[in-house]
């Protein structure tokens, strides 16, 4: 091995790092306290078991074009399929079961002048809106910004998030199926072209939303209920825009993006 | 737990049937090279223990969608590294490592004269502010490989590359580092 490598082995051994915390302590606390939220709340385990079923659901899906082919009933519990670069719609005969309500993950809050320095693209944002507060995940290939507003004027305030307005930008063109939804059939999902770009309004009864992990299986801790959801294609950008909003106010405010 | 040491196989498999101490012996063993992932990546001690418990609470509820047989340690690595990452604050002021003090040495080690001593942490010193020099991404490369020595495969999973993604980006980071070391000689 040459010299250099050689020091750089040594030198490792030699690191004064800081100490290790117990975490065999901590996360076993945590454990057995998520096991006991379980043990009081029975009713949990029928969300965690529709959960399993949802995920199911998604699986199914990634086999689709198959499983359509060949089995009938697949054929009628699956309505629909719609797709845009980083998103793809699943709307089945069935509603999809409720996750269990959980806090959203939107990644590291930062300025927007920062937050713009942190994704490979240039944000989108929407022209007229008060302060928005800015949050980046860098678990996303080339970052996700996501924008939150709170309930406004024309934007009111939506049960799941806590918001009026959600948006979030990544680069569809990186990751063809980044996210996912499941609606069930009282969700009117429509094919939309906004000047010149693909988009897709979904409306009505909540659908769930999820991210995918790079092998294309959802991120469990990712699932959560949405409100309604315009996803527009922008250049290689992927937005989306959620919130309490009708269609046309959700067309405005996919306009006025700068 | 039984007397005789499990192996992982069985602790992953006890771990998935819900068995909390199989699963805190699983912590047990990665917690040091996890938690050390996670403070090379955030270059924060609080931070990185953040990520490191986050990340071993995730892998135990995705234990069900891990490959039977395969080695747990880089799939927790990689865990590590995606909390570790989310965690970083371009703003926050970074944790710098020392060369341990020679009365840290380690059991067992050769006890060198103090003259050699105070050379080989010199030496040591140098080299590690050389390090410390680096763009982060030739850092990282450089921290896994040989500070922390993971594997190829181990290391392509915290930097979310492939493995020959890794041999390109070590072969760059080593080749500014002999650079960086020549020039602080000169």
């Amino acid at each position: 091995m040459p010299e250099l490598e050689q020091r750089l082995e040594s030198l490792g051994r030699e690191l004064a790092y800081p100490d290790t915390p117990d975490l065999v302590r901590v996360v076993g606390e945590r454990l057995r306290s998520e096991a006991g939220a379980v043990a009081e709340r029975p009713r949990r385990l029928l969300r965690v078991q529709r959960r399993a079923l949802a995920l199911a659901l998604v699986l199914l899906l990634l086999l689709a074009g198959a499983v359509v082919a060949a089995v009938p009933d697949a054929r009628n519990a699956f309505l629909e399929l719609l797709g845009l670069r980083g998103a793809t719609v699943e709307r089945r005969s069935e509603a999809p079961p409720a996750p269990t309500p959980r806090s959203l993950d939107l990644g590291e809050p930062l300025s927007l002048d920062r937050a713009r320095g942190r994704v490979d693209f240039r944000p989108l944002v929407p022209s007229g809106l008060p302060a928005v507060r800015a949050y980046v995940r860098r678990d996303v290939p080339g970052g996700e910004l996501s924008l939150a507003y709170g309930p406004a004027p024309g934007l009111p305030r939506v049960k799941a998030t806590g918001l009026g307005l959600l948006i979030s930008e990544f680069r569809g063109d990186l990751d063809e199926d980044l996210i996912g939804k499941i609606t069930g059939p009282a969700t009117r999902v429509q094919r939309v072209t906004l000047d010149g770009s693909r988009a897709i309004w979904i409306e009505g009864a909540p659908h769930l939303f999820f991210y995918r992990d790079p092998q294309g299986l959802p991120r469990d801790h990712s699932l959560r209920l949405a409100a309604n959801v315009l996803l527009v294609e922008r250049g290689r950008l992927l937005v989306r825009l959620e919130g309490g909003f009708d269609r046309e106010k959700a067309v405005e405010l996919a306009r006025s993006l700068r | 737990m039984e007397d005789r040491p499990l192996d992982e196989t069985e602790l992953v498999a006890r771990a998935r049937r819900g068995e909390l101490a199989a699963y805190e012996e699983i912590v047990r063993r990665y917690q040091t090279i996890v938690f050390r992932t996670a403070w090379f990546i955030t270059r924060s001690a609080a931070d990185a223990e953040e990520a490191a418990q986050d990340a071993f609470v995730k892998a135990h509820a995705a234990l069900g969608r891990f490959r039977e047989g395969a080695p747990l340690r880089p799939w927790l690595l990689a865990i590590a590294a995606n909390e570790a990452r989310n965690r970083v604050k371009s703003a926050a002021r970074r944790e710098q490592l020392a060369v341990r003090a020679a009365a840290e040495r380690r059991p067992g080690d050769a006890v060198p004269s103090p003259e050699a001593a105070l050379l080989r942490r010199e030496d040591q010193a140098e080299l590690l502010t050389a390090v410390a020099r680096l763009p982060e991404r030739d850092r990282l490369v450089i921290a896994c490989r040989y500070f922390l020595e993971l594997s190829e495969e181990e290391t392509a999973g915290v930097l979310g590359c492939r493995r020959g993604t890794v041999k390109s980006r070590l072969s760059r980071a080593l080749g500014r580092l002999r650079v960086g070391v020549e020039t602080a000689d000169a």
